[in-house]
């Protein structure tokens, strides 16, 4: 009987060891100002913000603040923008593609917020965008929020970040 | 042993019993009677303006905005065999809310974003294309339309079609030959402003206002020369009484609504500047009193609990003098509005024969779900009855006008708050009304939804949403998301309606031989008898209807019906602009309420004329 | 000195009465109660030597009267006590929840990790927000209307109330009557989460006139600025990084997810008491905030060196 339980119990707490690296403390202002829209600097592998729950739950809280939520709604279901959670992307769905998006602006009325963001929050906003159509590892998407329920998105689009270019767009 | 255990059941029964009494007696019970008063029985009504020249001048018809013409080829005994005369597509896949002009053999129309304009040669068969205006908005306009990138219609005036772009340009062309007359900027793009909405041309000033509520704009009514394009006034319907234009000749029927620089301290400190107060509905005109009538949009942010105070002048309702924009009276819908109901609802103006001598009244459909009369000439409300399923507020009181709002249904931050009825497109969205003299009915197009909703922190930053509520709509009562309803105003009844499965977004048209024209957002455009409902007619559309449809003679002398199909608009935008439907909050909350849209209607953008064979 | 022994409101000295009370009466049951055990002691080894040696023991029944009788007596004695300090803890609530008419309504709402405060005035024009700095007039009631942003904060300022909880999406009041002008430390006794302990609000208790001076000054729109560097500093302040969080009444920008900075000056803090305001620790805080609180949902503005200059000009001209 003791064997088992003590089995469990050492499966159970192995199981807590393979959680993500967190960091609380933002990078110093020398880090925040890397170039824009470049993928990150050497030495901060895009993983810092992907595979890290806590980044994602950062940009979850800035998508509301900075009031990404406002047009493509706060399920990213998109409203005066153009939905986030459906896995089809205008500008391209690759990690850099996003993050130019949010600098840069784009034609039909998504301005730009690269004067205005520090790099680092720009990629956690990145990264919460990814998690709406569930492109991230299950263990970093953010979990149930506290506002008026939402959901999941209904299929798990592929685990594979998507390449550079566009996909097609659906006939 | 066994008496007292007895003894406990019964105490335990007691208590019980007194706890469930205690709990009968939480609050007056929800099914009080409105305190509407009827005070016109046995009027009779006859429109504010208008004599039968089987065109259709003005978005509306005419300045007391009836949609009613006197055209009555088509009847109910011939209806049925109405079929397409010609069709026009536009090749824009947005939401079509405009209704198509008449004048003389031309037919003008204004497409939603990128804004074209397009005239037919009513004389050659089939509409052929007279000359098409390309208004060229900027692309980042689309960005801060709130809802869809909608245009409801040009005007015409004086050989000149009038009409405004999303990008805050008003652009006259010369209605020959469509060129440019001019072309005045009146907003900023970077600050949220569109415009959308139809103007109105009244003794040579063209009025036109501006969309942008759910950004912190903040709203204007602007009057510009008709030759010039010069800015004539320009009414704020927020900030002190100099840019509100209030003066000397500001006369108020309630208390509440006078008083120096209202449109400041009844806001916290500056917050009046991004408070919304947009002007995008349809304005009236009534020639005799001079008086101009037009509603402002609700403030902003929706997050009540960030903007204390009565917060003048939105959602209500000014009277102004077109010469000067003086305003002579304001009366207010819903203050400190806690909903989103914006008070823009057309007015349709009409005078009461009664036995206590002639009225002049306003019928007005509010987003809040009652149906008001009001006196024109001051601003008096006669009665304020339901029109659709309520539960925000009680009753409109009729010695101070204020509308009692139900405490336990204001929304806060931080907490949901369920059924709230109607949701945020009201009982009635901006669709508007018909109103026939001959039947001396209302044919409301309107909406029953309900919601859900949390307040949260809504966050200001320049050309971006300011809103900061969460919201889930579903169906009213019923089941239905839509009813098309004839309504007496005299009488505060209906009279008969049609459950309608959607909203139903498109405007209403009434004729003089006793039809009624809508349409719906899964493409079905419908007639019916103006005297009981009864479905006559209907043809099936390539794309669901939310705009507005007319009628007219053209120059062989045959009454033709025209409306736009295409759906969109804030109920619609799902459809077109592809909406996520597995976010409930999508679109504001309305997606919620609209997820099969998608499956029952495809994007599209047709012009369609209808004539008897 | 800080503490809850140190009353400067009503409430706060119904708190330390009641904390007298209990201290004494608890001290005298203590002393009793020990003294009893060493009477008991003594008495016991006594008899128990008497019974050893005279073998004659003392007749049990009357010893059992006796105990009998202490053991009533004590029973008696503690129901009175309890009864007392009963009778004392509401006595004492009545002045710590009582809610003399007419109060000064003040709005504390709690964010992570800053206070933002809000005075309503007779119009709505009137309300004046500030954060971070809670300024209450002495001799008049003030009823706190506590609400949180995002996670359950506790206010506590020891020398004028007890704690009260702020829990989002619920309202809960505290009441103070501030009797004596000073300045007392409020802080946050509610764990929330990375900055909980540099989550400090400053009271200042004043006199009436005192206060509706600052009061008077806080309503005024923020001062246009007067020099090139704060007129250049405003510019980058409205339409650069600050813009995208907080407010300076009159300008454009009116964001509100971190405090308002329409007087900025004015106060003695930064960051919610985590240094004296003075230009250089304004500085440093707009330049790396992540360095003095770590974890502060202020991120570092990216601003060049002469731009951190202007803006902390422009902020410094904010009085």
């Amino acid at each position: 009987m003791r064997a088992p339980s003590l089995l469990l119990l050492a499966l159970l707490s192995a199981a807590g060891c393979r959680r993500e690296r967190r960091s609380f403390s933002e990078p110093s202002p020398l880090q925040a100002r890397v170039e824009r829209a470049e993928p990150l600097p050497s030495g901060e592998p895009l993983s810092h913000f992907l595979d890290n729950a806590w980044a994602v739950s950062e940009g979850a809280r800035l998508f509301g603040w900075y009031n990404c939520a406002g047009c493509h709604s706060l399920g990213g279901g998109g409203g005066m923008g153009p939905p986030l959670r459906d896995g089809a992307w205008r500008y391209g769905g690759a990690p850099a593609d996003v993050h130019r998006s949010i600098v840069e602006g784009r034609p039909n009325g998504m301005p730009a917020f690269g004067p205005r963001i520090p790099d680092y929050q720009t990629w956690q906003l990145v990264a919460y965008v990814l998690s709406l159509s569930g492109r991230l590892r299950l263990d970093v998407e953010p979990g149930r929020p506290e506002a008026i329920a939402i959901g999941k998105p209904p299929v798990m689009v592929s685990k594979k970040l998507p390449s550079a270019e566009p996909l097609p767009e659906a006939p | 042993m066994q008496a007292s255990s007895r003894a406990a059941e019964t105490l335990f029964i007691a208590a019980t019993l007194g706890l469930l009494v205690f709990g009968c007696h939480r609050g007056p019970a929800d099914a009080e009677p409105p305190t509407g008063r009827v005070v016109l029985i046995g009027g009779r009504l006859a429109p504010a303006s208008g004599v039968e020249d089987g065109e259709w001048r003005k978005v509306a018809k005419d300045d007391a905005n009836t949609r009613f013409s006197g055209l009555a080829t088509i009847t109910p005994g011939n209806v049925a065999t109405l079929r397409v005369a010609w069709t026009f597509k536009t090749g824009i896949a947005r939401g079509h809310e405009a209704a198509p002009l008449v004048v003389g053999s031309t037919m003008y129309v204004v497409t939603p974003f990128p804004n074209r304009v397009h005239a037919f040669d009513l004389k050659a068969p089939n509409g052929t294309p007279k000359w098409t205006y390309e208004a060229h908005p900027e692309a980042r306009a689309q960005g801060v339309a709130c809802c869809d990138v909608v245009n409801r219609g040009a005007a015409y005036d004086d050989g000149r079609v009038f009409f405004n772009t999303l990008d805050d340009h008003t652009i006259a062309l010369d209605a020959a030959t469509g060129r440019e007359l001019w072309n005045t900027k009146l907003g900023e793009v970077a600050r949220g402003e569109t415009m959308t909405m139809a103007p109105l041309v009244v003794k040579g000033r063209v009025l036109v206002g501006n969309s942008g509520g759910e950004l912190g704009v903040r709203g204007w009514l602007t009057a510009l020369d008709a030759r010039t394009g010069e800015i004539a006034w320009r009414a704020y319907s927020t900030g002190p009484d100099a840019d509100v234009l209030i003066g000397a000749a500001f006369k108020p029927y309630y208390a509440g609504d006078r008083g120096v620089d209202l449109g400041v301290h009844s806001w916290p400190p500056e917050r009046w500047k991004i408070g919304g107060g947009t002007v995008w509905g349809f304005v009236s005109y009534d020639p005799e009193l001079d008086l101009l009538y037009y509603g402002t949009a609700n403030p902003g942010p929706w997050n009540n609990e960030q903007r204390v105070g009565d917060n003048k002048w939105t959602s209500g309702i000014f009277a102004r003098r077109p010469a000067d924009g003086s305003a002579v009276w304001f009366y207010q819908w819903s203050p400190h509005d806690l909903y989103d109901y914006d008070g823009v609802n057309e007015s349709v103006l009409a005078d009461a024969d009664t036995p206590n001598g002639p009225r002049k009244l306003l019928f007005h459909a509010d987003r809040n779900g009652y149906l008001y009369v009001l006196d024109r000439a001051n601003g008096q409300v006669l009665s304020a009855t339901q029109f659709g399923h309520v539960t925000t507020s009680r009753g409109v009181d009729l010695t101070t006008g204020r509308l009692n709002y139900v405490a336990e249904k204001q929304p806060h931050v931080g907490q949901t708050v369920h059924d709230i009825c109607p949701g945020s497109p009201g009982a009635k969205d901006w669709q508007p009304m018909a109103f026939s003299p001959k039947t001396a009915l209302l044919y409301i197009p309107h909406n029953n939804l309900c919601q859900d909703e949390e307040g949260m922190q809504a966050n200001y930053i320049a050309g971006t949403p300011f809103v900061g509520e969460a919201i889930k709509m579903r169906p009213g009562p019923g089941g239905n998301r839509g009813v098309f309803s004839a309504w007496d105003p005299l009488g505060a009844r209906e009279v008969w309606h049609i459950d309608e499965d959607l909203p139903v977004w498109s405007g209403a048209l009434v004729t003089g031989s006793n039809l009624v024209f809508y349409g719906t957002m899964d493409g079905t455009f419908k007639a019916v008898d103006a005297k009981t409902g009864a479905l006559l007619w209907h043809a099936e559309l390539d794309s669901g209807v939310v705009g507005q449809p007319i009628t007219y003679r053209g120059p062989d002398g045959k009454q033709y019906v025209a409306v736009f199909s295409g759906v969109g608009g804030w109920a619609g935008a799902v459809v077109p602009a592809k909406l996520d439907v597995t976010d409930p909050t999508a679109a504001l909350g309305f997606v919620n309420a609209m997820r099969d849209l998608p499956q029952r209607t495809r994007a599209g953008g047709t012009l369609y004329v209808f004539t008897l064979p | 000195m800080t503490g809850a022994l140190d009353p400067a409101s009503t409430q706060a000295l119904a708190i330390s009465i009641l904390w007298w009370v209990f201290f004494w009466t608890g001290l005298f049951v203590f002393a009793a109660v020990l003294v009893a055990l060493v009477v008991a002691c003594v008495r016991g080894r006594r008899r128990a030597r008497r019974e050893g040696s005279a073998a004659e023991a003392v007749p049990e029944r009357s010893l059992e009267q006796r105990r009998e009788r202490a053991v009533l007596a004590a029973t008696v004695l503690s129901v009175v006590i309890l009864i007392g300090l009963l009778v004392a803890s509401i006595v004492g609530g009545r002045y710590i929840y009582g809610n003399p008419s007419p109060p000064l309504p003040v709005k504390v709402i709690a964010h992570q990790w800053w206070w933002e405060i809000q005075y309503p005035g007779p119009r709505s024009s009137d309300l004046v927000v500030t954060a971070n700095e809670l300024h209450l007039p002495a001799g008049r009631t003030a009823e706190l209307e506590l609400q949180a942003a995002d996670v359950i904060h506790s206010l506590w300022i020891p020398n004028l109330q007890g704690k009260r909880d702020l829990i989002p999406g619920h309202t809960t009041r505290l009441s103070i009557l501030p009797e004596r002008v000073g300045r007392y430390d409020g802080h946050c006794a509610e764990f929330c989460g990375l900055e909980h302990a540099r989550m400090e609000l400053p009271v200042f208790v004043e006199s009436p006139e005192r206060f509706s001076a600052w009061l008077t000054a806080q309503r005024r729109p923020a001062p246009a600025p007067s020099t090139p560097e704060a007129e250049r500093g405003a510019r980058i302040f409205t339409k650069g990084p600050c813009a995208m969080c907080h407010t300076v009444t009159g300008t454009d920008a009116a964001a509100s997810v971190g405090p308002d900075l329409t007087h900025v000056a004015s106060r003695a803090w930064l960051a919610a008491g985590a240094l004296p305001n003075s230009p250089r620790n304004l500085r440093a805080w707009l330049s790396d905030p992540q360095r003095l609180k770590p974890g502060s949902q202020m991120p570092p503005t990216g601003l060049s060196e002469s731009e951190l200059d202007d803006v902390v000009h422009y902020l410094g001209s904010l009085r």
